[in-house]
């Protein structure tokens, strides 16, 4: 329940950047025009003000001029024509208390006090905006507009101005749209041709139309896959490597078989079967060696020790070797100090040396000397295995360390895993892994050079 | 016939050594390409047995130097390599047959005899000559229709003759064919071979010419 409840609040909703993008653009239009249309209202609405006033006081001035010659008949015709505002004048000649002159549509009451220049009042429920001036003769002349005229002429204008602004959004939100839509339809592209891919595919994506800002995406991606294509190549190399390597010893067993079937004699047979038996060992240490090397592919071989003493790792290992030894009459000294400590996977380092001691019993056969050293110098533990068995020619040291390459094969019926191993292991402990002549110019030497775990991880 | 296996894996070219002189063949072992090499220069195969993957010398690179040096003794390929490619560019140089690992040895033996006829000029599985009918995969001999009992040495003598017949061929050259490097060749061997089969067949039937060698003879001349 909870497990649900946090999914569905974590899950974000579906979005579409078109759409994102198309709000957010038709938004900001919307926006910018409503301020524009309020700054240029109110711009307009002062200037018009401006206007009408200076009309207001013209008049006036005509009325009070006309007024002092003949105050019975006034005529609003003579007035300057000011287009609808003209019809909504009220005029008003006050003559000592008494109205005189007045158009209809003032009202019977003064306008405004009689205060020379401009007031706005309300009269019978109507704003007026009235400019009062006095004759030479005493008379007040007032005339008056109503304010809603003055709004009426805003109002209109700013429609005028909001029509075409409505009608063109809608317009200009099909045009952004299609735009929007060609803009990202590389991307759609890009998706298609990922979408398109086989599973394995890995060749790099070729989009040379790409814009800048998905170029990165696509590289990454691209490098991903050069990636992906790395890891796959690799695995495809071990599976071939690791199928090849195994055929010669099934078929070794099978030959084998076939021979003490058709044995001549018992001596004959029973070498035969000796040799069916061997080819199972064989098979099975190789079956080992290709576990771990896969274990160690995917990572899982690890032991969360650190710190551990060189020596106990060195002498756990050669424990599992001192039959074989023994055997072989091979003598194995050991230059490790009691102290010395190494900050690296004890489990691996096991590996490595089993790996390499392995090696060396098994190639330098009868009496064979293995030297193992160990110091600390700073950050770096040395761990060396030398040997004065046949050892690894220069010109072919580099390709010892590849997987499944068994360069003297005849010596023993070795796999050759064990150097592709301990490079595997170098690799992923950060160590440095170098070959060179072993013991007095005779033989192998390989040299690990391990760092402390806490630097050799990023 | 006498073989050179070429196996740097120590069970396998065993096993393949042994389970070739159980099927009737004189088998001879080397363990890296220089030794193959070497081998091949200085004597005589009626047929190779050859792994790719080799130390020293690889497979591929001696096959193509033996070719070059117009050395035409019959190879197969026997390997664990088993992609398309790398069958075609085996046989493209000049291998004659390609067999991948594991194989079953009867199987092999008999690759090899077929190469062997091959390389000889001969489709026939039977050899023909005069009176003479051998069959080299089941080792059976008729001598006028009638069958004959030979020691393995004894058909493998009369298989080198019958391959080459009214022609010379020295002791040295017998000896090679017949014996491989492990096997103790008492110095009269040969004569003593070359009398049982005499006497088994005809007294007429190989011809001796000192210090040349010896001849089978078909009764056409």
């Amino acid at each position: 329940m909870m497990e649900a409840a946090t999914n569905a609040s974590i899950r974000k909703p579906d979005f579409s950047l078109r759409t994102r993008l198309l709000v957010a653009m038709l938004s900001i239009v919307a926006v910018v025009w409503l301020l524009s249309a309020f700054a240029s209202y109110a711009q307009a609405r002062r200037e018009l003000g401006e206007l009408l006033d200076a009309h207001l006081a013209t008049s006036a001035a005509l009325l009070v001029a006309q007024a002092s010659e003949e105050l019975e008949e006034i005529e609003l015709e003579h007035l300057p024509d000011l287009g609808d505002a003209h019809q909504r004048l009220a005029l008003q000649v006050w003559n000592d208390g008494h109205l005189g002159v007045h158009s209809a549509n003032a009202p019977n009451a003064p306008l405004a006090p009689f205060r020379h220049g401009f007031a706005d009042v309300t009269a019978d429920g109507t704003e007026w905006r009235v400019y009062s001036t006095r004759s030479r003769e005493g008379d007040w002349v007032q005339v008056g507009e109503p304010v809603s005229a003055r709004t009426d002429i805003l109002r209109e204008a700013l429609a005028r101005q909001a029509w075409p602004m409505l009608l063109a959004l809608p317009l200009l939100g099909v045009g952004i749209w299609l735009v929007l839509g060609r803009g990202l339809s590389p991307l759609q592209r890009m998706a298609q041709a990922v979408g398109k891919r086989a599973p394995l595919d890995t060749t790099p994506i070729v989009a040379d139309d790409a814009p800048r800002e998905i170029r990165p995406l696509l590289d990454r991606l691209n490098a991903l896959f050069a990636r992906t294509g790395a890891s796959i190549e690799r695995e495809h190399r071990f599976i071939g490597d690791a199928s090849h390597e195994l055929r010669t010893p099934l078929a070794a067993i099978r030959a084998q078989a076939q021979v003490a079937q058709g044995a001549r004699d018992d001596a004959e047979r029973q070498r035969a079967l000796a040799g069916v038996i061997a080819g199972c060992d064989r098979m099975t240490a190789l079956t080992a060696q290709l576990l771990t090397l896969s274990r160690l592919e995917a990572g899982v071989l690890s032991s969360a020790t650190a710190n551990a003493s060189m020596r106990d790792i060195v002498q756990d290992t050669l424990a599992e070797f001192a039959a074989l030894a023994h055997r072989q009459q091979a003598s194995i000294t050991l230059e490790i100090a009691d102290d010395l400590r190494v900050d690296s996977d004890p489990l691996l380092l096991q590996i490595v040396l089993r790996n390499l001691v392995g090696n060396a019993l098994q190639y330098g056969g009868e009496g064979v000397r293995i030297q193992l050293s160990a110091s600390r110098l700073g950050n770096v533990v040395s761990l060396s295995v030398c040997d004065d068995g046949p050892g690894i020619a220069p010109e072919d040291r580099t390709r010892a360390l590849q997987r499944f390459d068994r360069l003297d094969a005849h010596v023993a019926g070795g796999a050759g895993l064990g150097l592709a191993i301990v490079e595997r292991i170098a690799d992923a402990i950060g160590a440095g892994l170098s070959l060179s002549d072993g013991i007095e110019a005779r033989g192998l030497g390989v040299h690990l050079r391990i760092p402390d775990r806490r630097l050799s991880q990023p | 016939m006498r073989v050179l296996v070429v196996e740097d894996d120590p069970l396998l070219g065993e096993a393949i050594c042994i389970g070739m002189r159980q099927r009737g063949f004189a088998a001879d072992w080397v363990r890296d390409g220089i030794a193959a090499e070497t081998a091949l220069k200085t004597e005589t195969f009626a047929a190779v047995i050859l792994d790719l993957g080799l130390p020293r010398l690889s497979g591929m690179q001696l096959l193509r130097q033996r070719r070059e040096a117009h050395d035409g003794t019959p190879v197969l390929i026997l390997t664990a390599r088993d992609a398309i490619r790398e069958r075609v560019q085996g046989l493209d140089a000049g291998a004659d047959d390609y067999v991948v690992k594991p194989v079953d040895l009867d199987e092999l033996a008999a690759r090899l005899r077929a190469l062997v006829r091959r390389s000889g000029g001969d489709a026939q599985p039977l050899l023909e000559v005069g009176a003479l009918r051998i069959d080299p995969a089941a080792r059976h001999v008729d001598w006028h229709d009638a069958p004959v009992e030979l020691s393995p040495r004894e058909f493998d003598l009369l298989l080198e003759f019958a391959r080459s017949p009214n022609r010379f061929l020295s002791k040295e050259q017998l000896a090679e064919r017949l014996y491989g490097w492990n096997d103790e060749v008492e110095s009269n061997a040969l004569e003593v071979h070359i009398h049982h089969l005499r006497r088994k067949l005809d007294p007429s039937l190989i011809v001796t010419q000192r210090g040349v060698g010896y001849m089978l003879r078909t009764s056409e001349t």
